[in-house]
């Protein structure tokens, strides 16, 4: 088997087309985008929601946080002041600062009017002061700064006490309200992330529901082209995918008609043309039987063409009904068992195409397998047949036992199948390039294309391919599945005849009443 | 009197040509065009062979071979509009020979009668009497009886019958059979072998349903039970 070589038959042969002069990027599909789109807003809507919620309520924390911490300091400002005149002593004021801290949590430093520093907790001292709040409240006006101390945030309120020259400045700690946003941001993306997620989920399951209807549609489209033309798809409550399925099963409905019209078309020419067929090819047989008496040789020769041509366009309006009934999707596989080497013989018979050295794998003699053998016979026949008209005649037909299936080939030594006619030459009444040549004098007909179609019932392919080592001509390739395990060898002993018996003939459903 | 065929068939162009084809065959034909006056034509006049349309205008053509049967075995050829095998069984189980495809090439028709023929004066005077349990064969008178009782064969039915019971228990294949009893090489079909074996079972078995005589060999084809 050359790689090279064209499959027709069993798998269709799919054609991909690709639009000129766009190259194509690889897109997500609707699915994806619209479980993208859905997780995108969550995202987004959710981000927003907790960034305007993050912002509004630390303003407000923190306000709060300032405004009672200031309140506290101008409070804290006002009972240290007395201790600030210049007749109380260290001891006093410290203690004072002592139990003021103790009373709000908060760190005391205060300034003489001498300029010296006094401060209860050693951290908390003048260096701990920046310049430009220092000089401010120097300058009379209370100021409040957020500040770092040993790693913590703080809230430093600077309040003068002008009576008395000095400055009062009060370290709020802010951790707790630091931690209190620290968790709420938390929250909050956790809240964002959770919402995200969720979002993703109803995507999907929203995207889903949504293709749902389509993932029917696109089994039933598969379904009618497995030629199911009866497939419809089912009614659907939502008005806007009703009118998807309303017009999808009118479509369906159209291209059934038309399809039958076509089949019943070719189908009822076929069976007119028999009539006035049957008159010539009976009439044409009376004048042939006295070509020799006709004493000229014009009429004789007229004789000679109708004979070949009546008999050419018998074969063809056979060939035309019998592939009528593929259209119609009334051709049936009528099964029986069949020797392989006998199937061969019979068909050797069948054709026109005289003794052929047939070789079998000795594999097959004692097997039976399960086939359509009038079908089959066609087939290997209009191999001959075809192996005759534009091969110079077949040289060799070769029977193999494959791991899973059986392989018919039939070898000629023409002039051969090129590559690019490989497919076409099983298209019907096919016009490749080299159809001038192939056509012949006979015409390209039908047989090949019936090949295909007889083929193709059987679950089989039938492809073209070159001969090994280079020599000319072509091999045809007839590929039938079978499962080998399932295939009896002939039977030997017959103890169970009567048991047979009830599952006998070739054709159990024309049983006889 | 040489042979003379019957052929029914309503189309007249059809007729004429298949009765001048025959008739360079030196065979006599009478012709019908519709199933009432095929059965009054066979009635009146001894004929040989008869060739039936199944599609006929007023009665088909399977009813007028089952007329026909009722009271002769005379070869009974139809012909079939296709090659289904609705049609093609339906025509055997109407008690039908032979059947061939429209359209059919005189040659093959002529074939087909001529095998009818030898078939129909066939029968060989030197052959015993064979008996097989209930069933006996007398090759020379072209009787079977069973049970004591004459069983009415045709002549194919009778050829086959005779060929199976040439060598019981041997299994003969729908390809030998068809080889001995319709004289045909490759082109016909087994269905033939099949519709007729049924037939003969309906006629020579106690049970057709689970014959003893004439049984099927899966794969194979059939064999007389000795």
């Amino acid at each position: 088997m050359t790689d090279s070589a064209a499959y027709v038959g069993g798998q269709p042969a799919t054609l991909t087309r690709r639009r000129w002069g766009r190259i194509r990027t690889p897109r997500l599909g609707l699915r994806a985008r619209i479980t993208l789109a859905f997780t995108l807003s969550a995202t987004l809507l959710s981000a927003l929601l907790a960034l305007t919620t993050w912002g509004l309520t630390r303003e407000s924390i923190i306000n709060q946080r300032e405004s009672s911490a200031t309140t506290q300091a101008f409070r804290n400002a006002g009972i240290v002041r007395p201790y600030l005149l210049p007749d109380v002593d260290d001891e006093t004021l410290r203690s004072t600062l002592g139990s003021l801290e103790s009373d709000s949590a908060a760190r005391a430093l205060v300034r003489d009017e001498q300029g010296l520093w006094t401060n209860q907790t050693t951290e908390f001292d003048e260096k701990a002061v920046p310049r430009d709040l220092l000089r401010m409240v120097e300058d009379g006006t209370p100021a409040r700064m957020r500040v770092t101390v040993n790693g913590q945030p703080q809230l430093l309120v600077g309040v003068p006490l002008s009576s008395v020259g000095g400055l009062y400045f009060e370290f709020v700690s802010l951790k707790d309200t630091q931690n209190a946003l620290e968790s709420l941001s938390a929250s909050l993306f956790g809240a964002t992330f959770v919402t995200t997620l969720a979002g993703a989920a109803l995507g999907w399951w929203a995207s889903r529901r949504t293709l749902r209807p389509l993932a029917d549609v696109s089994s039933a489209a598969e379904a009618i082209a497995g030629g199911r033309l009866d497939t419809r798809l089912g009614a659907i409550e939502d008005p806007d995918l009703g009118v998807l399925v309303g017009s999808f099963n009118h479509m369906v409905e159209v291209l059934e008609q038309r399809i039958d019209r076509d089949g019943r078309f070719a189908s009822d020419v076929s069976h007119e043309l028999r009539s006035p067929l049957m008159t010539l090819s009976a009439s044409i047989e009376v004048l042939a039987s006295r070509r020799d008496d006709m004493p000229d040789a014009s009429a004789q020769a007229a004789v000679d063409l109708m004979v070949a041509d009546v008999a050419r366009f018998k074969q063809l309006v056979e060939d035309l009904l019998e592939i009528s009934r593929f259209d119609a999707g009334a051709a049936r596989l009528e099964e029986s068992d069949i020797r392989p080497g006998e199937l061969i013989h019979q068909s050797v018979a069948w054709s026109q195409s005289p003794e052929v050295p047939i070789e079998i794998d000795p594999e097959l003699e004692n097997v039976v397998i399960r086939a359509d053998k009038r079908r089959l016979v066609r087939v290997v026949a209009n191999l001959l047949d075809n192996a005759r008209k534009y091969g110079g005649g077949p040289t060799r037909i070769e029977v193999r036992r494959e791991p899973a299936s059986l392989t018919i080939a039939v070898e000629d030594n023409g002039p051969g199948v090129p590559e690019d006619e490989r497919d076409l030459i099983f298209d019907r009444f096919s016009r490749g390039a080299g159809s001038s040549r192939r056509a012949g004098s006979e015409g390209v007909g039908l047989g090949l294309s019936l090949v295909v179609e007889h083929v193709a019932l059987h679950r089989g392919r039938v492809w073209v391919e070159s001969l090994p080592d280079d020599q000319e001509g072509a091999r045809f390739v007839v590929q039938l599945p079978i499962d080998w395990d399932a295939v009896a060898p002939e039977e030997e002993d017959h103890h169970h005849d009567l048991l047979d018996d009830h599952h006998p003939d070739d054709h159990p459903e024309e049983e006889v009443p | 009197m040489g042979t003379r065929i019957l052929t029914v068939e309503d189309d007249e162009r059809i007729r004429t040509a298949v009765r001048l084809a025959l008739e360079d065959e030196g065979w006599s034909v009478a012709e019908a065009e519709n199933g009432e006056d095929a059965l009054a034509i066979f009635a009146q006049a001894p004929t040989d062979v008869v060739l039936i349309d199944i599609m006929l205008p007023d009665i088909d053509g399977f009813e007028v071979c089952r007329a026909i049967r009722r009271s002769s075995d005379v070869p009974i050829v139809m012909v079939t509009a296709r090659d289904d095998t609705h049609d093609v069984v339906a025509g055997l189980e109407a008690g039908a020979d032979d059947y061939l495809t429209k359209p059919f090439a005189p040659k093959e028709l002529s074939a087909r009668i001529r095998a009818l023929l030898r078939r129909a004066r066939a029968a060989d005077p030197t052959s015993p009497h064979l008996r097989f349990g209930d069933l006996e064969i007398i090759p020379d008178q072209g009787v079977v009886r069973r049970e004591g009782a004459e069983v009415h064969l045709t002549k194919t039915e009778f050829k086959l019958l005779v060929e199976l019971a040439s060598s019981p228990g041997k299994v003969f294949s729908r390809e030998t059979l068809l080889d001995k009893v319709w004289g045909y090489d490759y082109f016909a079909d087994g269905r033939l072998v099949d519709v007729h074996v049924r037939r003969l079972r309906t006629k020579v078995e106690t049970d057709a349903a689970n014959p003893r005589h004439v049984v099927t060999v899966r794969g194979l084809g059939y064999k007389l039970q000795p």
